[in-house]
């Protein structure tokens, strides 16, 4: 253990620990804990002047209200549908492609893994606004196609993930499968992907918290009708004289934060996992 | 086992997913989100459609509209009517527009504001419906609101008499006021006389006796409008002197050498300084018109509109409508917004756009929309069916029938750049100055340079 | 088929697998190397076509637009400009304003992420009871969508409001900071850092752990100090991580824009959001651009500008290495 403090009390370094470790939870504790005791406050609680911490009275209509005042399930509906599909889809494509990186020979392999990495020096803006003029002028702008082709072409980042898993087997699996003469593809598909759940599980788990997250893609690719929840509920809760009805939005914030909240609990482990190999790797 | 490449079976698994993945998400556009329908009594007996210009088999009439304004009983009511027409709607949306005028298959009937139409019309992508106005015995030239001067043109900087492009929907003397008695009363100041004008003078002055603040924080605005039109504002005061914003061919504009110009804009600026009016500094907590139903605002100006929500729980019988007021004496109080409908030049469908477009004007939709009180209607004629119920809506209507001699002119404008230019300008440099980083006259000089350069890219992006 | 003599070896017989590994030079590939080569292309077809379709066509028509007019609106009338665009930013006020205030985010924020993650890594790696608990606890706001980060900070910094001025108020009544507005790029600190503190410390603590304890043990054997290990021994295998995370956190810093757009007062369908004034990032004066006076040549000229710069940075970044970054190899040769 590397101790560094050059405090001479152990007990003083402890206490110094926690000490440091408690301003830090509270620090991001603090503001989620305001959220959803705010959410059950009356919309004239919040915004008067006295500041209540508590709810006089808990609001609990303000969540059935998060479903009386829009089409909320049509928006969780939109969220989980393109999720869904761009997370197949970019694993399939990822999960392939990183095989292929780590375990078979081609010639041109290095270049275009060399390739596969520099793309991730691009900003994705740099392709996404010209990707919005092309789409646009095609008629596919209000569509979901752009998720299903980012989907398709799969990312560099999950790529970089898969190979770096596949790499680590021994040699001898594919030259065993191959004396018996199995195809390249039945080897991936019967050897390596049933062994790949780890890495499966943080792909998907990543692809699906992004695009259930993602605030500026709908915003720009898609309209009002068929948006995702996560644009959808800056807007939604207003009353017909215009006024936004904060307490509501906030209902609906935490009834959207669950879904990524609870993946990340139950699959903390290969989220960590994830972020550990591509932090620590250069 | 065999040694080929990859085994059909395993292609179909492999298809099968991507398939599964492309399917869910192309199969799941979903139909417009049901709308709550807008308030409307039951819909009178409508005039009995014209005689219709010949229209041969089911054609399908595209509209580019607010669902919330053209709603799907509506549709339904229309095709009912109408079997041989077909009706089509899409949400809104300008950049969507030019695509699709682009490829060639624009939206027949479009929903379009009053500062769009330069544009649209330097660029000829507006259809000549003076014909069929003419032929029309719902849509009479001589029954149009003052209002639709605005879709008639000589030329994209000739607006207000001319061919007739298109109609407004419903409009609203935009420029008058609305005081909150109880903020007359703490200030101790007489509420403004109904009869008389003020001029923006004296209204500053009173804004300033209605301001109320605490600290950092400002409990009561004395005067607000809005900010997002401070251009339209700003023309129409100097119109009033018969000057301008821009040059007389529209390619440039004047501020800084400009006096006249230079006081309207100072004028709004030293009420956001003395936190008379919101600002980018004091920021209006939700927008104004919801913070004046609070008492949050001792005069606000918006249009005839307004007097639909004025009254809240909060100032029930507190409200008092007012004339607009003047800059220089002479009374101009045009609407700013003027929303309509055109019909696109190229449209495939001229005859259908035109049925949709005469019932929605002045078929059933057009009666639905007098009857409501959110404006004047587009016809003269409906004038009568404004609602005059409650004391506060005969007052309000008392004032809008002063004010209607004063709606025929129209604000020009400019059809090299879109109608928030200015104002977005405005919010940006004008926090700015506020805040004390930028002097008067260099934000005037900003503004100006940035709306010259963005009026040069317009007009060569017109070609 | 030529004869191929095998050279006669004094030493060594060629083996076999030399032998067909010359045969198979001269044929060209096995059999069994050209379907590994079908293979890989048929693998990776996916993503070579993504590449091509949605990163090199559209890169390329990005850049074709850059040189021209094209407002969106005008693709029939489109006039081609030459670098128009790119020498307009260099001469744009707003432009060198907002790149400042990007520079200035930059190194506000990113040193102060490294130095907190670090410091919370170093902390968890001691003896600390409850560290999945704190664990969770940090890394939790990074699973929050950032649509709702935003409106938890919106309503926790609120001038009238938020919890903040609520709390400061006990101790001076009236308190009405106005953070979202005059003290924006501290908020944005404060928020980034909000989320981005659990990641930085779940990565530097696995770099810690990863340390081989042999080596502190020798060092300590050696007569160090608990100081001495850290300063010569620990610190100096951890820059490797430490540069990548420094150098991807300035790239992302670089190209921040979507706190800022959500923070901003007033509505707007968001893409013409704007920011106070304080987190005019270089980003956001791009979308103002494209989206509210529709220069899509000029906007996507800046964000060419953008990537050429971090592209730049980065390569200078990286030169930096050899004074600061040690690698485990290095390091070995260093202590022999």
């Amino acid at each position: 253990m590397t101790g560094i403090f050059p405090l001479s009390s152990r007990t003083t370094k402890q206490a110094l620990t926690y000490l440091i470790l408690g301003i830090v939870t509270t620090f991001i504790l603090l503001p989620e804990v305001w959220l959803l005791v705010t959410s059950l406050k009356r919309n004239t609680e919040y915004l008067s002047p006295q500041l209540t911490f508590l709810p006089a009275v808990p609001q609990w209509a303000n969540y059935a209200q998060v479903f009386t005042m829009i089409p909320f399930f049509n928006y969780v509906r939109n969220s989980l549908v393109l999720g869904a599909s761009f997370t197949t889809l970019c694993v399939m494509s990822s999960s392939l492609a990183g095989y292929a990186f780590a375990r078979i020979q081609a010639p041109g392999k290095n270049l275009l893994f060399s390739i596969v990495i520099a793309l991730l020096m691009i900003p994705a803006i740099v392709t996404v606004i010209p990707q919005f003029v092309i789409f646009s002028q095609l008629g596919l702008t209000g569509t979901y196609w752009p998720w299903v082709l980012w989907g398709i072409g799969g990312s560099s980042f999950h790529i970089f993930l898969f190979r770096q898993f596949f790499m680590a087997f021994p040699r001898e699996l594919e030259e065993a499968a191959e004396l018996d003469g199995c195809s390249p593809f039945r080897v991936f598909l019967e050897i390596f992907l049933p062994n790949a759940q780890p890495v499966l599980a943080t792909s998907a788990i990543l692809n699906f918290m992004w695009v259930w997250s993602d605030w500026f893609n709908p915003l720009i690719f898609l309209s009002d009708a068929n948006t995702t929840l996560a644009v959808k509920l800056n807007y939604a809760y207003v009353t017909p004289q215009g006024q936004q009805l904060t307490p509501v939005v906030l209902a609906a914030c935490v009834l959207y934060v669950l879904a990524p909240v609870a993946m990340f609990f139950f699959g903390q482990k290969y989220i960590l996992q994830g972020v550990v190999t591509t932090g620590l790797k250069g | 086992m065999s040694t080929r490449e990859i085994t059909r079976r395993e292609m179909l698994k492999l298809s099968g997913t991507a398939a599964f993945g492309a399917l869910l998400a192309a199969c799941a556009a979903p139909a417009a989100a049901p709308q709550a329908p807008a308030a409307t009594s039951a819909p009178a007996n409508a005039p009995a459609p014209t005689a219709p210009a010949v229209v041969s088999g089911p054609v399908t009439v595209s509209v580019m509209h607010d669902p919330k304004e053209f709603t799907d009983d509506m549709i339904k009511q229309f095709q009912a009517a109408n079997p041989s027409i077909k009706l089509e709607v899409i949400k809104t949306d300008m950049t969507r527009f030019y695509a699709m005028a682009t490829a060639g298959n624009p939206p027949d009937v479009v929903r379009v504001q009053a500062p769009d139409l330069p544009q649209l019309l330097a660029r000829k992508l507006l259809k000549d419906l003076t014909p069929y106005f003419q032929s029309s015995s719902l849509l009479k030239p001589d029954d149009l609101a003052p209002a639709n001067n605005y879709y008639k043109a000589k030329g994209p900087t000739q607006f207000g008499d001319g061919p007739i492009y298109g109609m407004v929907k419903d409009w609203s003397p935009d420029f008058t006021l609305f005081a909150y008695t109880p903020a007359f009363e703490e200030a101790k100041v007489p509420v403004p006389d109904t009869t008389k004008s003020l001029t923006y003078d004296e209204l500053a002055d009173l804004g300033k006796k209605l301001t109320k603040v605490q600290g950092d924080k400002v409990l009561r605005w004395g005067f607000d409008t809005d900010t997002a039109w401070i251009d339209r504002i700003w023309m129409n005061m100097l119109a009033e002197k018969g000057q301008s914003l821009y040059t007389p061919d529209y390619k440039k504009i004047n501020l800084v050498n400009n006096d006249e110009a230079r006081k309207v804009v100072k004028y709004f600026y030293d009420l956001q300084k003395a936190n008379i009016l919101a600002s980018p500094v004091n920021p209006s907590p939700s927008w104004i018109g919801d913070d004046f139903t609070k008492g949050l605002v001792g005069i606000i100006q918006y249009g005839y509109w307004f007097s639909a929500m004025a009254e809240s729980d909060v100032t029930k019988g507190k409200v008092v409508m007012l004339p607009s007021p003047t800059w220089a004496g002479k009374r101009r109080n045009p609407t700013m917004t003027a929303t309509g409908t055109i019909i696109s030049a190229k449209t495939k469908n001229p005859d259908a756009a035109w049925k949709v477009f005469e019932w929605y004007h002045g078929g059933s939709p057009s009666v639905d929309r007098a009857k409501g009180g959110w404006g004047v209607p587009g016809l003269k004629s409906q004038y009568a069916m404004i609602p005059t119920e409650s004391l506060f809506q005969q007052q309000a209507r008392a004032i809008l029938d002063a004010e209607l001699p004063y709606t025929n002119d129209v604000i020009q404008f400019n059809p090299y750049i879109s109608g928030d230019t200015i104002s977005n300008l405005w919010n940006k440099y004008v926090e700015q100055a506020l805040r004390g980083s930028l002097s008067f006259d260099d934000m005037l000089k900003k503004i100006e340079s940035e709306v010259n350069t963005a009026i040069q890219e317009g007009a060569d992006r017109i070609g | 088929m030529a004869i191929h003599l095998p050279r006669v070896q004094k030493r060594r017989p060629v083996c076999a697998q030399q032998r067909a590994a010359n045969e198979q030079a001269r044929k060209g590939m096995s059999p069994r190397a050209r379907r590994q080569a079908r293979a890989f292309y048929l693998f990776i077809s996916p993503w070579l076509l993504g590449f091509i379709f949605l990163s090199i066509v559209p890169l390329l028509v990005g850049l074709l637009i850059s040189f021209s007019n094209y407002d969106g609106l005008n693709l029939m009338e489109v006039k081609f400009v030459g670098l128009r665009n790119y020498t307009r930013a260099f001469g744009d006020t707003e432009t060198q304003y907002a790149l400042q205030r990007t520079a200035l985010w930059t190194l506000l924020n990113t040193p102060l992420w490294l130095a907190i993650s670090f410091g919370l890594a170093i902390l968890m790696n001691q003896n600390v009871k409850g560290r999945g608990f704190f664990r969770t606890v940090f890394y939790l706001p990074s699973a929050v969508p950032v649509v709702a980060t935003v409106w938890i900070w919106r309503i926790y910094l609120d001038k009238n409001y938020g919890l903040v001025n609520g709390l400061l108020g006990l101790i001076r009544p009236g308190t009405a900071l106005p953070w979202l507005t005059d003290y924006a790029l501290q908020s944005l600190t404060a928020i980034s850092l909000w989320t981005g503190l659990g990641s930085g410390m779940v990565i530097f603590l696995a770099g810690l752990q990863g340390i081989p304890t042999e080596l502190e043990e020798a060092a300590r054997i050696d007569g160090a100090n608990g100081w001495q290990v850290w300063r010569h021994v620990t610190l100096p295998l951890m820059t490797p991580v430490l540069f990548f995370q420094l150098v991807l956190a300035i790239i992302s810093s670089l190209q921040a824009y979507v706190v800022p757009m959500l923070i901003s007062p007033g509505s707007g369908n968001g893409l013409n959001n704007l920011p106070p004034r304080g987190v005019y990032l270089y980003m956001i004066h791009t979308f103002q651009q494209i989206f509210v006076f529709r220069r899509f040549g000029y906007g996507i000229a800046l964000l060419w500008l953008l990537f050429i710069l971090i592209i730049a940075l980065t390569f200078i970044v990286f030169r930096t290495q050899r004074y600061w970054v040690y690698y485990e190899t290095e390091l070995e040769e260093k202590k022999a």
